[in-house]
């Protein structure tokens, strides 16, 4: 909690000057359900009020978490790009394995870097 | 029996070694950080039911708009309904789902306190529905490791804020800053009890240090700009103690302590950041 999000001017990845609004915003989610749809992962309708929305594997349909429709443009994007090797891994990602195919079948090589660099932390030795 | 021993016999039958957490934070001293003005200034004192200065509500308004946890803003409680969500979906274990049942009793018990201080400022704005407008609020949570660092450091946040209201100059702040502190202090404690248990797994341990690079920035972003026009006035009239960036490189050094005791690397406090 802060007086900053109001006229607040945050810089984005893009290095775009924007204001955090309260106001619903569609672009945002549209950004999300995109940035998701790619890792195999959909976004249900508004779970609370058209603020949070429920995170469903595409794969089986179980709720996989939730996210908000306040986050800065660009972030959701990178945010699940940079979570691409935990998927691929099966470190994050439905028990279905369908984030880990879909990962796979969108950049085979860094899905096959990221198991084997998360194959250590898997040994239970 | 009065309301609040009501509240209060309902709490002491929920304590169990662990809930609540701020036992043993609290146990070997006092945690947190000393916030002490450094700046001259004057000695505001404001009660409810006093003539407010108009510049004087409009900050205090602006800061218990970003703070919540009212029982009238359906914002607050539907973001509460995310967390029931999560734990549902994903809690690891029964001990650790209905821990998480205390954390949204308590927070409830918060948004009952907050509620009373809306009504006693301004009727119309105890059912204002004001959705949380910092990103970290809206951040992903596909993992217990993501809601564990939610409450580790989020709410962390929380109580560093109620620490700085102990001198606040509206009194009623001033009156409940105690408990919000300790109970939010030991919200966090919770997430660090959460992330602890993960990471005792090599496995968990990799994902909890992949993850603390998406909650970091978040956790440090939230205290706004270093900048920030508005700080001064906050201080001025007595409403805060400290500016953003002294109350955030407090908030930094504790956390920071707290995850190379867990073994994880800290980030660089400049990656990925919003609000410098």
């Amino acid at each position: 909690m802060s007086d900053e999000p109001d006229g607040a001017r945050p810089t984005s990845f893009a290095g775009t000057i924007r204001a955090v609004s309260t106001a619903p915003t569609p672009d945002i989610v549209e950004e999300i359900r995109h940035a998701y749809d790619r890792v195999g992962i959909t976004l249900d309708r508004p779970a609370t009020y058209g603020t949070y929305y429920r995170l469903l594997c595409a794969g089986c349909g179980r709720m996989l978490g939730n996210v908000g429709d306040k986050l800065l443009p660009g972030m959701a994007s990178t945010l699940v790009d940079e979570q691409f090797e935990l998927y691929a891994s099966g470190l994050l990602g439905c028990a279905c394995g369908h984030q880990r195919v879909v990962t796979t079948g969108i950049d085979p090589a860094r899905a096959e870097a990221a198991r084997a660099r998360y194959a250590d932390a898997r040994d239970p030795s | 029996m009065s309301e609040l021993d009501v509240i209060r016999d309902a709490e002491e039958r929920g304590r169990t070694d662990l809930w609540p957490f701020w036992r043993r934070a609290y146990a070997d001293g006092d945690p947190l950080p000393t916030l002490t003005c450094q700046v001259s200034r004057p000695r505001h004192r404001f009660d409810e039911g006093d003539a407010l200065p108009d510049e004087y509500r409009g900050l205090l308004l602006k800061m218990l708009r970003h703070e919540g946890e009212r029982a009238g803003n359906k914002s607050f409680l539907g973001f509460m309904a995310t967390c029931l969500d999560l734990a549902e979906a994903l809690f690891p274990t029964q001990e650790m789902k209905l821990l998480k049942a205390e954390y949204l009793a308590e927070e409830l018990k918060h948004a009952i306190m907050f509620h009373r201080v809306a009504v006693g400022l301004q009727h119309d704005f105890a059912l204002r529905d004001v959705p949380y407008a910092h990103y970290a609020f809206h951040l992903p949570r596909e993992t217990w490791a993501d809601d564990a660092f939610f409450h580790f450091l989020v709410d962390l946040n929380g109580a560093f804020h109620a620490r700085d209201w102990r001198e606040s100059s509206y009194v009623p702040l001033a009156k409940m800053s105690a408990t919000v502190e300790r109970d939010e202090l030991g919200h966090s404690e919770m997430g660090y009890y959460f992330l602890a248990h993960i990471c005792r797994e090599r496995a968990g341990k990799a994902l909890v240090q992949h993850l603390l690079g998406k909650w970091y920035p978040a956790a440090l972003d939230m205290f706004g700009r270093s900048d920030s026009p508005n700080a001064p006035k906050f201080i001025q009239w007595g409403l805060k103690s400290v500016d953003n960036a002294e109350i955030r490189q407090h908030y930094k050094a504790y956390v920071d302590r707290k995850l190379v005791a867990l073994g994880l690397e800290v980030p660089d406090e400049r990656r990925h950041r919003r609000f410098l």
